[in-house]
């Protein structure tokens, strides 16, 4: 690994608007550093289920896929995984970069996929070995430093012993590295944090059985299908603005009607029996054409223009709320086998700490603050960038169309005089 | 014979001889009792320069001879082999496949894994020595660009590409540049930064086309010959590329005529200029003796419009002492700031309603009228206003199915260029070389346009580079000796790279190789590479009876291949061991002959895998296939085959259990059919 390297430009967060300013970069001729926190490429974007019915609901999941990998073929860009950045500096307008990297104790060149160090591990239910279903990736297992037993005190080494013999992938005694790079210019990619359903906590969510977010019923869909209260619910909720345009989210996810009208969409296709209805304030535009999206959806799901009160346990072991019927003024109660709450797009835990790192301002939100409205890829200061939901909530689509005129930002940038 | 010329074998594996139920040794030895091949065993964690120096000697046939690179988890495992041979010996990427063996890892016992393994390699050996080396060209391509449309997007297209060094006609249908601020009043002065992009358009490399039309358009990508119909008469240019970019219109969306036409039922552009004019503005929005009352209907079509009518509505506020009310259907706050801009309008004092229908408008007495079902009251209200505005919404450039139609393009919804198929974004189209940015694809903001101009540009440099463009030679062949020039290539091609002189000509830039035209040719007369008939049959004939069921698997590329890569890497994931997978650039490249042979050479099944409707990546290669499988099945049962063993399904590239689900349905189904 080179310790010490000049990149055209080094990009912080390997999801889908980190990946494809890369590679946009790399198709325009620039060697770059896609720099990831988490031992995984992709994102959470790549953790999104297709959502075709009989046709393609244009949600844009299947064009991560088709990114990553290109990304992990493509060798202008230098992948640097599990690593965070620690320091920064400027001279001269370069950026000098600190980065400390998580030692690789599974080695890629050797590993496998078995599974079994994961399988085998005593504190896996603290997250001491992570993996990923996210299969470009290689190796599709990580050992998490802040849980495993060996680095807190030397007590265990069942992973490497269990590796193996053929593969023997896994050399504990790997250190944490210090990278030091030098670039000209810096992006920021670093996604954003799912709101917290707990936030609105008459919702119940945590307290509550087949109350799921969002992004959970994404994953279950993605990975092993549906299980309500009776192994497939017959009546699923969904409720909108959960995390956003209240008091402490005082703006529009953007995202949110339409993952949650194409998700209640392809539920009825997989279901055709159940009963989809979804509560929410103001239906947002969805899709190029979003009268027609609407009017279909709105054949073969309940379109309630009203936020639900309490939920609450039925004696059959569902869910129960009560909400106001738009057409008749009455309070009218609502049973549900799974509710699923629509969280949005709030800004990433780590903004703070790297905005003071990079020297770069928040908005009072707590995204990182675009030049100005029209430009909404630069920053205040020259040669920093801004690619994805770090700058504001957007979608799948408006990330990659942001993400590729960053890059050709970013290449004028480093091309000037 | 399977392996058709000599064959160069790399088995790339580190120290471990064996891996799961593969035993290493065993394979190669295998292998190099293979006939017309040799093997090399080479470890990927050597240094590149040994790496470089084995290969060296061992590829003693040259650049441009089969090989096929053999490991676990290739792309990842053994990536250093990979950029050795194509990096530093510069094999040809054609005729260098990489094959994965996690497929055969995934049975039992070791001897149905090696069993797999041979098989796997038999495949790919038999269709890579088939295989023809494409080369690669340079075409000489025009670097004039054609920017059609005046709003702010295409003049930054126009600007950079000017200031990029190429020459570029800027076509509008307007006799001067008549740009819209998507969320600004008609009557705003564009801020300076606006201001300062029109008058780049002043650039000597930017010649102005005023009320022009696109008459007629000829030609593909790097060579377009572009007629438009302007006030001098026609004119022809020849282009490299063009980027779409035509101005939205503000259209008043209730129909005028009615109670609408009423002096006191005004537009939103109207009451935009009235408040533009003091005087006109003071006589009607403060009498002396009553407070006027003002209700806005809609604006709440996009974040575009509301963000314009509460704009308005502040204006109107502040102003003046005025009741102001507002109707809409849905808040439309999906933009950045929207949510704090609506917050501050009712802040300070606009009174909103939010109905499921728009009020219906009349007149009495001289007044107009809105009468509506209020939500609050639960009860049918009725509120006389001194004035009603109408919703205007953002429409499309009137000409643009006119513009898609001369250009080849896939429409696109309501009314505005560039379908709407995800492959596209964020600005391409089904003709490389034909870019849309901005109000061409759809209402949205200053901000996204210029992303998208920035997008479009970017492709348009990438293509034309200096006035020579790089593109594949040989990979979609005409066999002048067969083709009889019915045109049905022509007529098919999603990307219109199909022209001819006195047989079919395909322009190998514009041709993005999915094989529509090859699939359906009548007299066979056109081949893709590397996805040949020829190897396609070859791939058949690796059928090895000891392995069942054998279920041959066409995969496009795009989608269902994705997801079968995928659900190799997934726990536990075992296929049939008759599962043969054919890799296809795109389902429309599947012709029916393939399907009704891989019968004849004893397929027990068929199945079909294609992206979903509206996904793919040509646009309709899906509904190509589908169709060939739907007559394929008629012949079958003409034939005696139960024609539900031909499987068609669509599927996302994300969805490995998607594949699963299908292969193991048709698994059983197989089953029950044995059994029957």
């Amino acid at each position: 690994m080179d310790t010490q390297k000049h990149y055209s430009a080094v990009i912080l967060g390997g999801g889908i608007a980190g990946i494809s300013t890369a590679l946009e970069l790399a198709r325009l001729g620039h060697d770059v550093a896609l720099v990831e926190k988490t031992p995984f490429f992709g994102g959470r974007a790549a953790l999104f289920c297709c959502k075709a019915t009989d046709v393609c609901q244009k949600c844009g999941a299947c064009l991560v896929d088709e990114r990553l990998k290109a990304l992990f073929q493509e060798p202008r860009i230098t992948l640097l995984s599990a690593a965070e950045l620690t320091e920064v500096c400027r001279e001269d307008g370069l950026f000098r970069l600190r980065l400390k990297q998580q030692p690789q104790v599974i080695s890629p060149e050797r590993c496998v996929n078995c599974g079994l160090c994961l399988e085998e591990c005593p504190a896996a239910d603290q997250g001491a070995i992570v993996t990923t279903t996210i299969t470009q990736n290689h190796p599709r297992y990580a050992v998490n430093l802040a849980a495993c037993l060996y680095f807190k005190d030397g007590s265990c080494q069942v992973c490497a012993q269990i590796c193996p013999p053929t593969a023997r992938a896994i050399d504990l005694s790997r250190a944490e590295q210090t990278l030091e790079l030098t670039a000209d210019a810096v992006i920021v990619a670093t996604g954003y944090r799912p709101s917290d359903p707990q936030a609105r906590p008459h919702y119940g969510y945590g307290r509550l059985p087949h109350l799921i977010t969002g992004i959970e019923l994404e994953e279950r869909l993605r990975n092993r299908g549906l299980k309500g209260a009776d192994g497939k619910p017959r009546r699923i909720a969904f409720i909108q603005c959960v995390g956003s345009r209240d008091q402490q989210h005082p703006y529009c996810s953007q995202v949110c009607c339409a993952y949650t009208l194409r998700l209640a969409r392809l539920l009825k296709h997989r279901l055709p029996d159940a009963e989809v209805a979804t509560f929410y304030m103001d239906l947002q535009n969805i899709g190029r054409d979003a009268a027609q999206f609407k009017t279909a959806a709105a054949r073969e799901i309940k379109l309630c223009r009203a936020l639900p009160g309490d939920l609450k346990v039925n004696p059959d072991g569902g869910l129960s709320l009560r909400y106001i019927e738009e057409d008749s003024g009455r309070p009218v109660d609502a049973a549900f086998d799974l509710v699923v709450l629509a969280v949005g797009i709030t800004p990433g835990g780590d903004n703070p700490a790297l905005a003071d790192l990079l020297q770069a301002k928040l908005t009072p939100e707590g995204f990182f603050q675009s030049a100005d409205p029209r430009h909404r890829s630069q920053t205040s200061q020259p040669g920093l960038f801004l690619a994805g939901t770090a700058e504001g909530p957007r979608d799948i689509a408006g990330c990659i169309a942001q993400a590729t005129a960053a890059a050709r930002q970013v290449s004028q940038y480093v091309k000037r005089p | 014979m399977t392996i058709a010329q000599p064959l160069e074998i790399i088995l790339a594996h580190g120290p471990e001889l064996t891996a799961g139920g593969l035993d290493y040794y065993q394979l190669g030895l295998w292998a190099a009792g293979l006939p017309n091949s040799r093997i090399l065993s080479l470890n990927p964690q050597l240094p590149a320069t040994e790496l470089e120096a084995r290969l060296r000697a061992f590829l003693h046939h040259g650049l441009e001879h089969p090989i096929l690179m053999v490991a676990l988890d290739p792309y990842r495992r053994s990536q250093s082999i990979i950029r050795v041979l194509l990096d530093r010996l510069g094999v040809n990427p054609e005729v260098l496949t990489v094959l994965d063996l996690q497929e055969a890892m995934g049975y039992q016992d070791p001897r149905s894994c090696n069993l797999k393994a041979h098989h796997l390699i038999r495949l790919a050996g038999s269709i890579i020595t088939r295989a023809n080396p494409i080369t690669s060209q340079e075409l000489s391509v025009s670097t004039r660009v054609l920017v059609w449309g005046d709003s702010f997007a295409a003049m930054k297209a126009a600007a950079d590409l000017a200031r990029l060094g190429y020459q570029v006609i800027h076509a509008m249908p307007h006799p001067f540049l008549k740009p819209l601020i998507p969320c600004g009043k008609s009557t705003q002065v564009p801020t300076e930064d606006l201001e300062d992009l029109v008058r780049q358009m002043e650039h000597p490399a930017i010649q102005p086309l005023t009320e022009a039309h696109l008459v007629q358009v000829e030609g593909s990508a790097g060579n377009f010959r572009v007629r438009l119909q302007t006030p001098e008469g026609l004119r022809e240019e020849a282009v490299g590329a063009m980027i779409l970019a035509p101005e939205m219109r503000l259209e008043t969306s209730v129909p005028l005529g009615g109670p609408a036409s009423h002096p006191r039922v005004i537009s939103h552009t109207r009451l935009e200029a009235i408040l533009a004019s003091p005087e006109e503005a003071d006589r009607l929005f403060a009498p002396v003796d009553a407070r006027v009352r003002v209700a806005l209907q809609g604006g709440d079509s996009n974040p575009l419009a509301l963000r314009r009518a509460l704009g308005t509505a502040a204006q109107l506020l502040t102003w003046y002492d005025l009741q102001v009310f507002m109707f809409v259907r849905d808040a439309k706050v999906g933009a950045p700031d929207m949510e704090a801009i609506l917050e501050e309008s009712l802040a300070s004092g606009l009174i909103v309603f939010k109905l499921p229908q728009f009020p219906s408008l009349s007149i009495k007495d001289d007044l107009p009228r809105l009468t509506f079902f209020d939500p609050v009251m639960h009860g049918e209200e009725t509120m006389t206003c001194d004035f009603v505005v109408l919703d205007e919404a953002h429409q499309p450039a009137p000409d643009n199915d006119a513009v898609s139609e001369i250009l080849g393009l896939f429409p696109g919804p309501g009314g505005f260029l560039q379908g709407d198929n995800v492959r596209n974004l964020p600005v391409i189209t089904n003709r490389r070389g034909v870019y849309v940015a901005g109000p061409g694809r759809g209402a949205m903001d200053l901000d996204q346009a210029f992303f998208e101009a920035d997008a479009a540009v970017s492709e348009v440099h990438q293509l034309l580079g200096q006035g020579l463009a790089r593109a594949p030679k040989g990979r979609a062949v005409v066999d002048r000796g067969r083709c009889v020039l019915c045109l049905t290539c022509h007529r098919l091609c999603p990307h219109g790279a199909v022209s001819w002189d006195n047989r079919a000509i395909i322009n190998e830039l514009a041709c993005q190789g999915c094989g529509v035209c090859a699939s359906q040719c009548p007299n066979d007369a056109i081949q893709i590479r590397n996805f040949t008939d020829d190897q396609v049959v070859a791939a058949f004939e690796t059928l090895d009876p000891r392995l069942t069921p054998k279920i041959i698997a066409f995969m496009c590329k795009n989608s269902a291949w994705e997801a079968y890569q995928a659900a190799l890497k997934m726990p536990d994931t075992s296929l049939p061991l008759g599962f043969t997978p054919l890799r296809m650039p795109c389902a429309g490249k599947i012709d029916i002959d393939y399907l009704l042979k891989a019968f004849t050479h004893g397929a027990d099944a068929v199945l079909v895998l294609a992206c979903h409707p509206d996904n793919c990546k040509s646009q309709q290669g899906n509904l190509h296939a589908q169709w060939r499988v739907d007559r394929a099945r008629e012949l079958l049962a003409d034939a005696g085959v139960d024609p539900q063993r031909l499987v068609f399904k669509t599927l996302a590239a994300n969805s490995p259990q998607d594949f699963l689900a299908a292969v193991s349905s048709l698994t059983e189904l197989l089953g029950v059919l044995k059994a029957a």
